[in-house]
């Protein structure tokens, strides 16, 4: 089904596509991409500029993270989806217009995807992704898959761990939204001055370690550069994980969850259940929903009084919609940490990060089977070895007992 | 349904405001491009868009609304044209021009319902933060520094405005004795290069330079003396230019002669490695290799010979530019200069050359044109994801002041954290001693011809409003009235260049409860001759300044820590921005006040479902 490369419209579009296929970074290629090559240098710029992206569906967020990828540099973005542009994408999708309606999504968004940056070699392919064996995402060095249901997302990530590759989940609904990463093991630097006090190979949290620390002189200053290691839970576990310790153990930060944790749950939970979004307009799906809400609340031992009726109407409202300023954040930020994975730099998303457009807010949870003795305890992590998809440990499922 | 669905959907009733608003978008540079596609695909009705900027390449890997075939147009008409295509129903008015332009005055910006700052500079921040002021239009004003960025919502009277936090970070200058006779860093070096040595050849004096530091003292009183001599030497030597050994000439002064000087003052470098001036002929034999193409390698760190080639071959173009120039130039105007400029390969291979040698002969380590276009440059990193989550965050908070909620509006910024992406901070109230907001702004009708400063003065301000003997009238030019400065009062306000837009500020200067400071926008009408020359557009009240200014805050969140991302790098904090700790943000009290808040509000009772929990109590939804 594959389209394959848009053909170069011209020769400069061949030129370009061809200096792009040079194996390393050119001086055209430093001047177009200066402003971030200062941020990140260039040895994050000559990976950025060979990785080969897979993007699942691509509506407003999805959009939005195409659009930040191609104007890095990666090398290669394949974009899978089977369905057809309908008028309401015309709300808040930037590369479809009027005349697309009816036609393949991907297919598109392409031709103006692709003028943003002739250098990226950009793929269409218009299978359903649910066809794919785990095979398909061997040579993509990281998966983005946004606004699909809980099932999908659990097998594309079964198959991401299957492959070895890292993956990331994202959705969002009016001014909700979220980024789910399953990063397997993920190892990155961090630069910084370097600060009296020593910097020790330990682990930081349950699924953080420094595994390595060096210095370099820059400017009459001290930098150290920090190897650490983040690990991760597949999407299935983690949706059944308890939040971590350290807020369990603290009121303060209990009362402060956000709501989006239950609510998007909840969601999950419907969607596998009826195949379908929650209508406002249902009694009997208002009443599920809430219902599931509650439930979720409860197993994440969140404290009674915080369950809002405002928030669990407002979050209904907004299933289904998409707002431009909010896949624009989402996108920004699923970018620049897929952009931070390939560059080996900067403290990457653990695991799950809620977006609250309403109140600018934007936690971050750690969300793991187990906590104390680390995940590698529990989560075999190298070499890998092929994980079946979780069974049993969804459907309202026990959740970890914790003291 | 369509285009509007989803807006109409989480927006409910504001969306038919956002609909038939009309708002302005000042800069369509890195912000600008995705503000402007968020507000486009939002739904705003009628956008207007300011820049004065043109098209560059290096602004092509975040600014998505511009391609290759764009460069060199005008940002503001191209973002139109891009831009245009995600949403025809609205509409967009782009001006290829400077927001100070006369055009864009107080009532203009009274048009607006919202005004967005999308800029990269202090001075033109500071300009619409003043005119939204007077205007009394909600600013959303942000700005990003590689994975930095920031929005903080603007209304006057309400909420701090953008010079409340006090003054930004100045230029940055470095004593002249540090750059001139003992650098220790590569920056001293490239300092140097750009502001003394490329000025004395191809530009006008080093005076002019505002990274040099000339306040002198009497410890080194003897050495800048020596250092005007050397000044003066270089002037003579630049009467050579053009002839054959003008090249030798330059660099033995300045990489022999001048270091030999300074090596033999002893004392200097009992404590440092005294410096090693460079040989000519030596070095000319080790750079017969070098190949032209060493200016395009930028990234890596050339050796002495090559930034010894580097050094004569942008001389050499340099001055036959210079040549030129003068050739063409009409005889009695100033004499034609070049001046430096991050983007001009010739300026900036010179400045980096002349750096690096200089670096090598104390002894400091040399850097890769890459690098000392930075830092010569005052580039900041900046890339499309930082935009594109501010310019979401403009919009988010854009809503909060449209639907007449500002409480819930928040100063919001990026965070790099485990447990967060975003920190928020209440807005604060004005700062009461602030003087730009803490002002009374009125509009004044002119009769420009006939109105003189003596009218406004003794007419206007001591009869009509009840000054005393004791303040000052000025303008953006400086000083126009004060006691001691009478000569003016007989001009008219056209001769002291008041026209449509100018500014005027009357600062009063009574010990005795002084009335706060005036700013008069100034609107030219031609007034019948029957009226006074001088009219207030409406009736003013001018209250006393509070009576002890209240204290500057020197901790917490309030310290005003420019995040520029550059080290070492030069000139203003561009984007002028505030860092917050994330312990003193303030973020978690008001998180727990605006629970509580939405607690006390009774559930409604009308057509609901009623879910009961035995142990969680009961919450209500409504089924509509």
């Amino acid at each position: 089904m594959s389209t394959g490369a848009l053909p170069a419209e011209d020769a400069a579009g061949e030129l370009v596509a061809a200096i792009a296929q040079a194996q390393t970074i050119s001086a055209d290629e430093i001047a177009l991409y200066d402003r971030q090559i200062r941020l990140w240098g260039v040895k994050a710029q000559e990976r950025i500029r060979t990785a080969n992206i897979l993007l699942i569906s691509i509506k407003a967020l999805a959009s939005e993270v195409a659009k930040n990828l191609v104007l890095a540099g990666i090398g290669s973005l394949t974009i899978v989806d089977h369905e057809a542009v309908t008028e309401d994408d015309l709300c808040s999708q930037l590369f479809v217009s009027e005349a697309d309606v009816g036609k393949n999504r991907a297919q598109a968004a392409v031709p103006q995807l692709q003028k943003l940056n002739p250098r990226v070699t950009i793929t269409v392919d218009t299978s359903d992704i649910r066809s794919k064996p785990p095979e398909f995402y061997l040579p993509f060095d990281i998966t983005i898959a946004s606004d699909l249901d809980f099932a999908t997302l659990c097998t594309i990530n079964a198959s991401t761990r299957l492959a070895n590759r890292p993956f990331y989940a994202a959705g969002a609904h009016g001014f909700y939204g979220y980024i789910f990463a399953d990063l397997i093991s993920h190892t990155f630097v961090i630069e910084r001055e370097k600060s009296n006090v020593p910097t020790v190979l330990r682990a930081e949290s349950a699924t953080r370690s420094v595994i390595g620390v060096s210095t370099k002189k820059e400017n009459g200053k001290t930098i150290e550069m920090a190897t650490k290691r983040e690990l991760y839970t597949p999407l299935q576990l983690a949706n059944t994980s308890p939040l971590a310790p350290e807020i369990l153990r603290n009121r303060r930060k209990l009362k402060q969850t956000s709501l989006l944790l239950p609510c998007l749950r909840a969601l999950w939970d419907f969607e596998k259940e009826s195949a379908r979004l929650p209508s406002t307009d249902t009694h009997a799906d208002l009443e599920r929903f809430t219902l599931l809400a509650m439930e979720k609340h409860k197993e994440l031992q969140l404290p009674v009084e915080t369950l809002k009726s405002d928030f669990l109407r407002s979050f209904l409202h907004n299933l289904g919609s998409e707002l431009a300023p909010v896949t624009a954040f989402l996108g920004g930020q699923l970018a620049q940490d897929v952009i931070n994975v390939l560059g080996q730099r900067e403290q990457p998303i653990q695991n799950l990060l809620l977006f609250d457009g309403d109140e600018s807010r934007g936690p971050v949870y750690a969300l793991h089977p187990i906590f104390g003795d680390g995940l590698e305890a529990v989560m075999p992590v190298e070499p890998v070895v092929p994980m079946v998809p979780m069974v049993g440990a969804v459907n309202g499922g026990p959740v970890v007992a914790l003291d | 349904m369509g285009r509007d669905k989803y807006p109409r959907q989480s927006l409910g009733t504001l969306h038919s405001r956002i609909k038939q608003s009309r708002i302005l978008m000042v800069g369509a540079g890195g912000i600008g491009c995705e503000l402007l596609k968020n507000l486009v695909l939002t739904g705003f009705g009628e956008i207007h868009v300011v820049d004065l900027d043109t098209i560059d390449l290096s602004n092509l890997n975040r600014q998505f609304l511009f391609r290759h075939e764009h460069i060199k147009k005008s940002k503001a008409l191209v973002a139109k044209e891009s831009a245009g295509k995600f949403n025809p129903n609205v509409k967009i008015e782009a001006y290829h021009a400077n927001i100070k332009d006369p055009q864009f005055n107080v009532d203009w910006f009274k048009s607006f319902a919202i005004v967005f700052n999308a800029l990269d500079n202090l001075d033109a921040r500071r300009h619409v933060n003043r005119m939204c002021l007077a205007a009394d239009v909600p600013l959303i004003e942000s700005g990003t520094t590689g994975f930095n960025g920031q929005v903080q919502v603007i209304k006057k009277g309400k909420t701090e405005c953008y010079d409340c936090a006090g003054p930004r970070e100045t230029p940055k200058s470095f004593p002249v004795c540090t750059i001139r006779s003992t650098p220790s860093q590569p920056i001293h070096c490239i300092v140097w290069a750009k502001s003394y040595l490329f000025t004395e050849i191809f530009g006008t004096s080093e005076d002019e330079a505002p990274e040099l530091d000339h306040s002198e003292s009497s410890d080194n009183a003897k050495e800048i003396e020596n250092l005007q001599k050397e000044t003066q030497a270089l002037k003579k030597i630049r009467e050579s230019m053009g002839s054959e050994e003008f090249p030798r000439k330059v660099f033995e002064k300045v990489f022999k002669d001048d270091i030999e000087r300074l090596r033999s003052m002893e004392d200097m470098w009992k404590n440092r490695r005294p410096p090693e001036p460079l040989d000519y002929d030596a070095i000319s034999q080790e750079a017969l290799g070098v190949g032209p193409s060493i200016v395009r390698q930028d990234q890596v760190v050339w050796t002495v010979a090559e930034n010894f080639a580097v050094f004569l071959n942008s001389l050499r173009r340099l001055s036959d530019r210079l040549e030129e120039l003068r050739a063409n130039a009409d005889t009695g105007n100033a004499p034609p200069i070049l001046t430096f400029d991050k983007d001009d390969e010739d300026t900036l291979d010179f400045v980096a050359a002349s750096a690096n040698l200089r670096s090598h002969i104390f002894g400091i380590e040399t850097r890769s044109k890459f690098d000392i276009k930075q830092m010569a440059g005052n580039i900041i990193p900046a890339i499309a994801t930082t935009n594109a989550m501010t310019a979401g965050l403009c919009v988010l908070q854009a809503f909060k002041v449209m639907r007449d909620d500002l409480n819930k509006a928040r100063m919001v910024f990026l965070v790099r954290s485990t447990d967060r992406v975003i920190g928020s901070e209440v807005l604060r109230p004005p700062r009461p001693d602030c003087p730009v907001c803490s002002v009374v702004s009125s509009r004044l009708e002119v009769d420009a011809s006939r109105a003189t400063l003596g009218q406004l003065v003794d007419d206007f301000l001591r009869m009509q409003l009840g000054y005393g003997e004791e303040f000052s009238v000025s303008s953006e030019a400086g000083i126009l009235y004060d006691p001691e400065l009478d000569d003016n009062l007989s001009k008219s306000f056209s001769d002291l260049g008041l026209k449509n837009g100018s500014f005027i500020t009357i600062v009063d200067e009574e010990d005795e409860s002084p009335r706060v400071d005036l700013v008069l926008s100034i609107s030219e009408q031609s007034l019948p001759d029957d009226m006074k020359p001088i009219h207030l557009a409406e009736k003013l009240e001018i209250p006393r300044k509070p009576k002890t200014a209240a204290p500057q805050t020197v901790n917490g969140s309030h310290d005003v820590a420019v995040t520029n991302g550059v080290s070492g790098s030069l000139g203003d904090g561009v984007t002028g921005k505030r860092k917050r700790d994330a312990t003193d943000a303030g973020l978690e009290d008001e998180q727990i006040r605006k629970r509580g808040k939405v607690a006390e509000e009774p559930p409604k009772d009308d057509d609901v479902v009623v879910l009961e929990d035995s142990t969680n109590g009961a919450i209500f939804i409504d089924d509509d």
